[in-house]
């Protein structure tokens, strides 16, 4: 195994801040989504050989990233494990500033998506990842990116057009 | 012609080809239902991305800077699945209570009680160290218990109500100085988070609107289950003295 250079490490800790970013919109929580994040440094650290200069390094870790979740969806499920379950809820107009209680609201009802949909969410509409390298990412048609992501975002509209807030 | 929810989405996103992109801007500019709908694409997609904005700006773990600080340093604690890491966190939590707040220095916290004590005016203590947890006291427990969020200004400010993952009821809380989170445990408040206030204008009343400190916040975030309680829940929870 090639050792990953210096100039790796230094772009992936650049890529840091984003990797956890993506890893809230997967997983639904923060230690789960560093916990994500670290599984999936180590994977590269360990295969940095496979990744191909002259491509987006962002994108080859949402990919690992994306298929470190589905083996820990896929592990959960073996064990009856279930994912925390959002509770139903309303929203509140009292607290904190505006734009935070939407932020909240926002996170919640991408919660409440599914992880196909969370997965295009987070790597279009927060990474800004074009339709292309999405698609690549999933490893997925561009059509099927397109109506994942035409679905999801149907669904958040619904979620938080509510006026009891996201609710399932 | 019908533009489809996706090929406006397409647009939004900036994927349209150029002579797709120059029909829809010439028909956007008569259409006002098209004009709506391309609008509230546009809304979603700016307040996904600010929802999750604020993850960029949180401080590292150091487990996560660590693995790629050093060239020569293998990983040492390999992760293999979600469950290990929790419970290798679990461990962790089973420190004194002054390390799992945040990582703050311990002198900053005895700053912060002080701040908590003379703030309270009240003469007894607002928070109080008991069986290795701190709990809400003076001032603070009774806000806690008893205040509404939407409570006109009062020296203890009270804002977010909401059930935790562990099923019991959580409150942010604020003074002049300091700010935090506490979840109702064993019959009492038992504080999670506590951070300095945000400096404010107007002195000791505190308003339910004034800005929670982000370590408040997040600790909001990684608690709640759902969304926080309305108006008539909260009273609901209140008047049962806060049972589940």
């Amino acid at each position: 195994m090639a050792e990953p250079s210096q100039n790796m490490r230094e772009q992936l800790a650049a890529l840091l801040p984003r990797l956890r970013r993506f890893g809230r919109t997967l997983a639904r929580h923060r230690e789960d989504a560093d916990d994500l994040v670290q599984i999936a440094l180590e994977r590269a650290l360990t295969r940095a050989e496979q990744w191909q200069p002259g491509t987006r390094l962002d994108s080859w870790m949402f990919r690992i990233m994306q298929n470190a979740w589905i083996d820990e969806t896929r592990a959960r499920e073996r064990r009856g494990q279930t994912f925390v379950a959002e509770e139903e809820g309303e929203n509140v107009g009292v607290s904190t500033t505006d734009a935070q209680i939407d932020a909240i609201a926002v996170r919640k009802a991408v919660a409440q998506l599914n992880d196909d949909q969370r997965a295009v969410v987070g790597l279009v509409l927060v990474e800004g990842l074009p339709y292309k390298e999405a698609a690549d990412v999933l490893g997925v048609p561009i059509g099927t990116l397109t109506s994942r992501l035409a679905r999801a975002r149907e669904t958040l509209q619904t979620l938080l057009e509510s006026p009891h807030g996201a609710r399932a | 012609m019908n533009w489809t929810d996706e090929s406006l989405m397409a647009f939004v996103d900036g994927e349209l080809d150029a002579p797709q992109r120059a029909d829809l801007e010439r028909a956007l500019a008569g259409d006002a239902v098209l004009q709506t709908r391309v609008a509230a694409l546009r809304v979603q997609r700016q307040r996904v991305a600010a929802a999750f904005a604020a993850v960029l700006d949180e401080p590292m773990p150091d487990r996560l800077a660590d693995l790629l600080a050093n060239a020569a340093s293998a990983p040492s604690a390999t992760v293999t699945n979600l469950a290990e890491a929790r419970s290798a966190r679990a461990q962790r939590g089973a420190m004194p209570g002054w390390a799992q707040w945040g990582g703050m220095a311990a002198s900053v916290v005895l700053g912060v009680l002080l701040g908590v004590q003379f703030a309270g005016r009240g003469g007894d203590a607002s928070l109080a160290v008991r069986e290795g947890r701190v709990v809400a006291g003076g001032p603070i427990e009774r806000a806690l218990s008893t205040q509404l969020a939407s409570a006109s200004a009062s020296p203890v400010a009270v804002q977010l109500s909401f059930v935790d993952r562990a099923g019991t009821y959580c409150r942010t809380f604020s003074t002049a100085a300091v700010a935090g989170l506490a979840c109702r445990r064993d019959g009492e408040w038992a504080v999670q988070t506590l951070a300095a206030a945000e400096a404010t204008k107007g002195g000791a009343m505190r308003q339910a609107s004034s800005p929670l400190p982000r370590a408040v916040l997040d600790a909001v975030d990684q608690r709640i289950a759902g969304d926080a309680l309305d108006a008539e829940r909260e009273r609901q929870a209140r008047d049962q003295g806060w049972r589940r």
